[in-house]
């Protein structure tokens, strides 16, 4: 399999790096296939950007040249404008199958940072829609990210991870916000960006009784949207500041290139409401507030990294799950990898089918020609005897090629079946 | 009446601290249900002996003498724990409030156990002044432990580190909000008690006045009392202050008058001043 996936996480790389690597907004991801197309021509590619990993999935056919990791890395650092030396020793790279065992641990949520967590899923869903949309997938990238979601699938119902409080927006306000504020019912909820994340957390902060939410975006539409869906009301862009200066708690997720508020501006914007708690979740890749403002006195800034201690328990204590969900994964790892396989002996195989079938059913015309006194009761029953002994024919032969696909393309097995069976072209 | 003494309640609580410190490592329901149920033995043995020296002395536990005063206020704290602990089973406050209460019952074998004259004379204004200086210094000292919890969830929320199992604390919302409450009822109530020691003064005609103004005890209290009445003061003219600033300053403040009050009471003990809470320590009755 020509498959490349070329990557770096929360667990290989700092997010400083990740997030100047990351493609924050779907005008970037476009130029990004723009240019992935130009330079890797018939070659199918998704790209998987959240704020805790940055992928690139490139597919080529069997018999073309396979693509090699510093040419994707040349690809980033040229396309972001980062210099090579800074970021290739952070980039993993996966190839075939060690390469859709990567994707199905990432959607099944084994590599986020908050075991178990839902987003994961509709991200990846998002990206492999989103190269649909610009037309970079093609027959293996269609089949690799339809087996990853029917392997998060699999993984969710077989095994207890999504379970319990897993995800970072939960825990943020589970473990952290609930922590500071005693009640939520008179806080008022500033909501900067509108992404997924930022709803989720939403929902749990409605869940504990907020009522005044506000939701400021770039996009109007997108802001009066969210804050449609969520009681809340929208503000334009030039309000920041002011409901900055008197919001409770902040969540952002705005998918700006560099940070939006530092310190000073913080502690400017707060003079408004001096002394007065505010709880900070920036889940921003890049990141919207610098780490500076965290030091402020009742600031509370968390980052998508802040929450890695509390993943890292939950991961611990699931770790029964981990075990159950990678052994869903190798399983169908191997299945798509066989069934992949099998695909490049497809031809053969239905042709095989065919061509048998078809001289059974010569055979039983001639056959009912010189029986006419058969009824269709006995016809039927005569039919799906010769049927059957086709099919066990078939079978051995049919087995035998799958149990070869599980390790490569049988290019052996599909000439000698070819040459036995009188296959050629 | 059972003969309790002050080492039975004592070592209850010695034992429920140390349930507690247990817990630390080994988080489970039985633990600290037996940690509960020696908090509340030591509590019935701290009642008995309470009451106990109170017939021998044929004073309320409030007018018998600084040792009984200091049991008191021990009794109010582990009483007011135990409440707490029963409401919300979850919360650590044990591990502050076990060392407290530890020396609140030690310190108070080393202050004086003989009752005053005065006080005994005039039962009303004493009982004005003890209750309502008890009841000021439980407000200062829950004060001091709130700003102790605080604190140290503001340290574990800063360094963005998880919710302990093993240690919970309330919100911080929360926490200021009962420290703000403490202080601003502990401020009124020790007004009254030190106002109404100083009248006990006037009305008491053989008490020197020059040797109440000379007495440690009441020159330490007033002192502190000033230093609590600014904070008094600040937190109701101040509309919003920064809940950290609030919980330094009442620790401070409410650690330096808990000190004065029990340390100054052990010296005047220890040194045998002459004054209003200048009684000798009765070493007949400490053995006890």
């Amino acid at each position: 399999m020509n498959l490349l996936a070329l990557y770096c996480t929360h667990q290989t790389t700092p997010l400083a790096i990740r997030e100047r690597l990351a493609f924050a907004s779907r005008e970037q991801l476009a130029a990004a296939y723009s240019m992935l197309q130009e330079r890797f021509p018939e070659t199918e590619s998704v790209v998987l950007s959240t704020c805790n990993r940055v992928e690139l999935y490139l597919a080529r056919p069997s018999d073309a040249e396979p693509l090699t990791p510093p040419q994707l890395a040349q690809f980033l650092s040229e396309f972001h404008g980062v210099p090579l030396d800074e970021f290739v020793g952070e980039m993993r790279a996966a190839t075939g199958s060690e390469a859709v065992r990567h994707l199905f641990e990432v959607i099944s949520s084994l590599d986020s940072m908050v075991l178990g967590e839902p987003q994961i899923v509709n991200q990846v869903r998002e990206a492999y829609r989103v190269a649909e949309e610009q037309g970079t997938c093609g027959p293996i990238t269609h089949a690799l990210f339809q087996g990853a979601i029917r392997t998060s699938g699999r993984v969710r119902t077989d095994t207890r991870l999504a379970e319990g409080k897993v995800s970072i927006a939960s825990v943020a306000v589970g473990d952290f916000a609930k922590s500071i504020f005693d009640h939520f019912d008179d806080k008022l909820v500033l909501v900067i960006g509108a992404g997924e994340m930022a709803e989720e957390t939403l929902r749990y902060l409605k869940d504990e009784g907020v009522q005044e939410i506000v939701v400021i975006n770039r996009n109007p539409e997108r802001a009066e949207r969210v804050a449609a869906e969520w009681g809340g009301r929208a503000a334009p862009w030039s309000e920041l500041n002011k409901w900055l200066g008197v919001a409770d708690v902040i969540v952002s997720t705005t998918g700006a290139d560099k940070p939006i508020v530092d310190a000073e501006l913080f502690k400017k914007v707060r003079l408004a409401s001096p002394g007065r708690t505010a709880f900070i979740l920036d889940l921003g890749a890049p990141r919207d507030f610098t780490t500076s403002v965290g030091e402020l006195d009742s600031v509370f800034l968390y980052d998508i990294d802040s929450l890695k201690q509390t993943c890292e328990k939950n991961r611990k204590a699931r770790i029964r799950e981990i075990d159950k969900a990678c052994r869903v994964i190798e399983d169908e790892t191997a299945k798509f990898m066989a069934e992949f396989y099998r695909r490049a002996g497809g031809e053969v195989v239905s042709r095989l089918m065919q061509d048998w079938h078809g001289v059974s059913k010569d055979e039983l015309d001639r056959l009912f020609n010189k029986l006419p006194h058969l009824n269709e009761k006995d016809r039927d029953q005569i039919e799906r005897t010769v049927e059957r002994i086709v099919n066990k024919l078939l079978h051995p032969p049919l087995e035998a090629l799958k149990d070869e696909a599980r390790d490569g393309t049988p290019h052996g097995l599909i000439n000698a079946l070819k040459r036995l069976f009188g296959l050629n072209d | 009446m059972l003969k309790t003494t002050v080492i039975c309640f004592l070592a209850s609580y010695g034992c429920a601290f140390a349930c507690e410190l247990v817990q630390l490592r080994w988080r489970n329901a039985l633990g600290r249900i037996i940690a509960l149920l020696f908090g509340a033995a030591g509590l019935v043995a701290h009642t008995f002996y309470l009451l106990r020296r109170s017939g021998q002395m044929d004073l309320p536990p409030l007018l018998s003498s600084a040792h009984d005063w200091l049991l008191v206020l021990a009794w109010i704290v582990v009483l007011v724990y135990l409440f707490v602990s029963l409401a919300d089973a979850e919360l650590s406050t044990g591990l502050v409030i076990w060392p407290i209460v530890l020396t609140l019952v030690i310190a108070a074998q080393f202050v004086t156990t003989s009752p005053s004259d005065e006080l005994n004379h005039h039962r009303g204004w004493g009982m004005l002044h003890a209750s309502m200086l008890v009841l000021g210094t439980f407000g200062v000292l829950q004060g001091f432990v709130l700003s102790l919890l605080y604190l140290w969830q503001y340290r574990r929320l800063k360094h963005r580190q998880m919710n302990n199992q093993a240690v919970r604390l309330p919100s911080l919302e929360r926490i200021e909000r009962f420290n703000r409450w403490s202080i601003l009822t502990a401020v009124p109530l020790l007004t009254i008690g030190i106002v109404s020691g100083f009248g006990l003064s006037i009305i008491v005609k053989k008490v020197d006045l020059r040797m109440t103004w000379t007495d440690p005890v009441v020159i330490g209290g007033a002192l502190t009392w000033t230093l609590m009445g600014v904070l008094f003061v600040w937190l109701l003219t101040q509309k919003r202050q920064p809940g950290k600033q609030i919980a330094l300053l009442t620790a401070w403040s409410c650690g330096f008058l808990l000190v004065t009050l029990i340390g100054l009471q052990m010296l005047v003990a220890a040194v045998g001043t002459q004054g209003v809470h200048g009684a000798p320590v009765d070493r007949e009755q400490k053995q006890e």
